[in-house]
């Protein structure tokens, strides 16, 4: 027999399994795009964040190619480390093995947990204005719809209705949620199919209309809408292109854009038995599909806003919106509400049924995806207290509901405490927004230097792994890609917390025009203090019971 | 005091196995309890090609070794993933092709080499140290090993007994489990599994200083949880919608005899700890092949005082190691 048909040979039978538990076939690589898709949610968090970047010069679609190609390497890092480390829980333990277990505990509790109480008024706030105001107007309650729009406290309201329904999936179980948010992908992007055949459908000259005729009817404004919107629109500094724009601008864009595209490995699957490299291509596949399919779609959606809305007038009528919700004017935004794409989509038909089920179906993109808010921060808080990081309690599941009480409490409580600062915008919390993205990106930055230096400090472990065989020039391709996120990251992190462009306002700007932001600092350093502080008391006060924590992650030689 | 290493499903991996052994000497313990599923899930053949040279196929991923030591260099890869690499021509893997016993019986001896070898290592490092090492196979150990374990003078087998392991607390132990997809060899439907795992129990003891060693953890306990499967095993929900496995015997009796602490194993990503009314139930988890020994420390107080704020407890502290 021949070299190669040896090689055949071995190729057709490289293992023997026997019977033995666990030994369970694979996972459906769609399935994992989808919660990977959610992750990156394009409607809720993608076109909520887009809104705001109004007044930047990149080309949109120019730097959401960009991001997406860049965010691919960080896709690669946490395939393989899954890949590496399965079952192991996430960037916590990854941390915590491979650059110890005082950051890796740090960097986990605030980019897991903490920052998440700050994402609950985000969240708050896009189901007001993607589903609950759009819906009251279109059932003609335009009083009501106009308060929940501005009113602080139904802005209020709107974060504990979210945090109620997180708390409700965290009890009913992930089984369940799991097939909702199945039915909740397909419905969503019925409604966004809906939303740019309607955008299609006409010119600008029929938008125009359209758009002066519903706002009237729904919210009662005066003739001459349009006008009014790309005048304050303009006052408001709205010059952001769909396309072109130099280097610098279109990099600029990219720690906004951060804050919905950055979380792909969001949805990653940790569990079960790694058999081969197999395993890290699905993982790379769902992950990498999302990004590829979410630009797309993106890119689709926003060729359609040209169409017949225009992309000028979407970033002028966004301009308006946010210079006045940012109290940035005192003057009125001339269109009432956040100019929410799928409700001028739906302005395009006359028939009030379809207007609905077009603001109904898209709400799904928000229904299929909030209930994992705290999915992680549930994770990361068992993960800990089985460390013995935090007290015994926090892992604690309710005999009878199987609810993690104590977890529950430790999320939800601080989440309507900052729901609450935020909505009120005491101490300009409301200013925080993007804080919520850089928090995470703080932790996924430790992962990637944790990545890049893997092949090295755990030698063995790599090079038994599926993934040992990935070289690019020689190096291991999670080094390589490892670093090139790290890059990635630290660009991220330099423009938000130094924001030499004065772009961002979430950081100490070393820019004279741009905002020294204390109260994210503070926020911010508040966070990381407390993770600190519990870290350090946890271990002493264990100490002090006879438990040493020096030995969570120490590891027993084997000789 | 008697501290006790608790760790479980180390499915043939060498490296784990050593460091079960030198755990007593890392951590200071004088109690080593194996909660079960000692034996490897896969054989990994290495081929010789006709040109003398040797091939493997690991996790997918082809090699091709040059020379010898590159060959032994593979096979301690392979074991330290708890499989087990064995050499072998084209025409051994044809008569495998042809009869797939072949493999089955195969698989057994390799088992049972690679646990004679093992038992040799703990004869080596347990030899006048002073530590009690306490084993009891697991659901997926065939039962041939049992005699194997029963024979080490180093290694207590532990399976079906209530054993005195010093300072009057007693350990129980069982590998067997619930029924899984799998079939595997010591499985009972959960009424018998409760009348079985019953009778090990002596009426007079004192549940205060009794430990459960049960592989399967109680069912709904958050220790148990693992990826929902289908009737093919194919994982539904890219793993995302996780579902309770374990033993609703195991549960009914923790719940009535309320022992000290109990220990698992069996479910791999079920890492945790929990209580069940006074019952403090540990599953270590496992992270076996990446030669990462999951575990669980413990400090067992024969004269406890009660605290301040605490309640007296036998059970001084606990913590769960990635060692």
């Amino acid at each position: 027999m021949s070299n190669e048909a040896a090689t055949k040979n071995a190729g057709d039978a490289a293992l023997f399994l026997r019977k033995a538990t666990g030994l369970v076939r694979s996972w459906s690589v769609f399935d994992a795009f989808i919660y990977a898709f959610f992750s990156i949610n394009l409607v809720t968090l993608g076109l909520y964040s887009i809104s705001q970047m109004y007044f930047f010069d990149g080309g949109m679609l120019n730097g959401l190619v960009i991001f997406g190609v860049l965010i691919l390497a960080e896709v690669v890092v946490y395939a393989a480390l899954i890949a590496v480390m399965p079952r192991a829980g996430g960037d916590y333990v990854w941390q915590s093995r491979i650059l110890g277990g005082g950051i890796g505990f740090v960097l986990a509790v605030t980019g897991w947990w903490f920052i998440l109480w700050l994402w609950t008024p985000l969240y708050g706030d896009m189901l007001r204005k993607m589903i609950v105001v759009p819906i009251l107007a279109l059932l003609g309650q335009r009083d009501s719809a106009l308060w929940v729009n501005s009113d602080t406290t139904a802005f209020f309201v709107a974060s504990l209705i979210t945090l109620a329904f997180v708390t409700v999936i965290i009890i009913v179980g992930m089984k369940r949620y799991a097939t909702f948010q199945k039915w909740s992908f397909w419905i969503g992007n019925a409604g966004l199919l809906m939303v740019i055949g309607l955008l299609f459908s006409g010119d600008h000259a029929a938008f125009k209309a359209a758009f002066e005729s519903n706002s009237t009817a729904l919210f009662g404004t005066a003739a001459g809408l349009y006008d009014a919107t790309v005048a304050a629109g303009e006052a408001a500094g709205a010059v952001n292109p769909l396309m072109g724009g130099d280097f610098k601008s279109i990099s600029l864009l990219l720690p906004w854009i951060a804050f919905f595209l950055l979380y792909p490995n969001w949805g990653a699957t940790l569990y079960g038995e790694v058999k081969g490299a197999d395993d890290f291509k699905r993982n790379f596949n769902g992950m990498a599909a999302a990004v590829v399919v979410t630009v797309g779609l993106l890119i689709l959606l926003f060729f359609a806003i040209d169409h017949s809305i225009t992309w000028k007038f979407y970033m002028q009528a966004n301009g308006a919106y946010w210079y006045t919700a940012w109290g940035n004017t005192k003057d009125a935004s001339p269109f009432p509400i956040w100019p929410y794409p799928a409700l001028l989509a739906a302005f395009m038909t006359t028939n009030p049924i379809v207007q609905l089920l077009v603001i109904v179906a898209m709400s799904m993109w928000f229904f299929g995806w909030a209930g994992t808010m705290f999915l992680s921060s549930t994770r990361v808080i068992f993960a800990a207290a089985f460390d013995r990081l935090l007290p015994e309690a926090a892992a604690q599941v309710d005999e009878k509901t199987r609810t993690p009480v104590w977890a529950l409490v430790l999320m939800v409580v601080p989440g309507i405490i900052v729901a609450y600062l935020y909505c009120y915008n005491l101490w300009s919390f409301a200013s925080l927004t993007l804080a919520a993205t850089l928090v995470i990106g703080i932790t996924f930055f430790g992962t990637a230097i944790a990545a890049t230096i893997l092949p090295y400090t755990k030698k063995d472990l790599y090079e038994a792994s599926p993934i040992a065989g990935y070289k690019v020039l020689g190096m291991p391709l999670i080094t390589v890609c490892g670093a090139i996120t790290t890059l990635f990251l630290g660009f991220l992190l330099y423009q938000w917390l130094l924001d030499p462009e004065a772009k961002y306002g979430i950081g100490y700007s070393i820019n004279d025009a741009g905002v020294k932001n204390t109260t994210s600092l503070y926020f911010m350093g508040v966070l990381y203090g407390v993770a600190v502080l519990i870290y350090v008391g946890m271990r002493m006060y264990r100490k002090s019971k006879g438990v040493n924590l020096d030995v969570l992650y120490s590891e027993i030689p084997a000789e | 005091m008697t501290r006790l290493f608790f760790a479980t499903d180390i499915h043939g991996s060498d490296i784990c196995w050593k460091k079960f052994l030198n755990a007593a000497r890392f951590y200071d313990v004088t109690t080593l309890v194996l909660g079960g599923d000692m034996t490897g899930k896969a054989l990994v053949p290495i081929y010789q090609l006709p040109d003398g040279r040797h091939q493997a196929i690991l996790l997918q991923q082809e090699y091709i070794l040059d020379d010898e030591a590159a060959v032994i260099d593979m096979e301690r890869k392979v074991t330290s993933r708890g499989y087990y690499p064995f050499r072998v021509t084209s025409g051994q893997i044809q008569s495998f092709r042809d009869d797939p016993s072949l493999v089955d019986t195969f698989f057994h001896q390799q088992m049972h080499a690679s646990l004679e070898r093992w038992l040799a290592i703990a004869d080596e490092k347990l030899a006048g140290s002073g530590v009690r090492c306490f084993v009891s196979p697991g659901n997926d150990d065939p039962f041939e090993i049992d005699a194997l374990l029963s024979s080490s003078p180093h290694i207590n087998f532990a399976e079906g007994q209530a054993i005195d392991i010093g300072e009057g607390f007693t350990l129980i132990s069982s590998g067997w489990a619930n029924v899984t997809p799998w079939r595997t060899y010591r499985e009972l439907p959960d009424d018998r599994l409760y009348d079985y795992l019953k009778a090990m129990i002596p009426s007079e003891l004192s549940m205060e200083k009794t430990i459960f060693n049960f592989h399967c953890p109680p069912y709904a306990s958050n220790l148990d949880d693992v990826p929902e499967i289908d009737e093919n095993l194919n994982v539904l929900n890219a793993g995302h919608s996780l579902v309770p496995v374990g033993s609703t015997a195991v549960r009914r009796l923790i719940e009535e005899y309320q022992p000290l602490v109990s220990l698992h194993g069996h479910i791999h990503e079920g890492k945790g700890t929990t209580r069940i009314g006074k019952t403090l139930s540990i599953n270590a988890g496992s992270l076996y092949e990446q030669g990462v020994l999951q575990g669980a420390l413990i400090d067992l107080d024969p004269h406890p005082k009660r605290g301040l704020f605490t309640p007296k407890s036998h059970i001084r502290s606990y913590t769960l190691t990635t060692g």
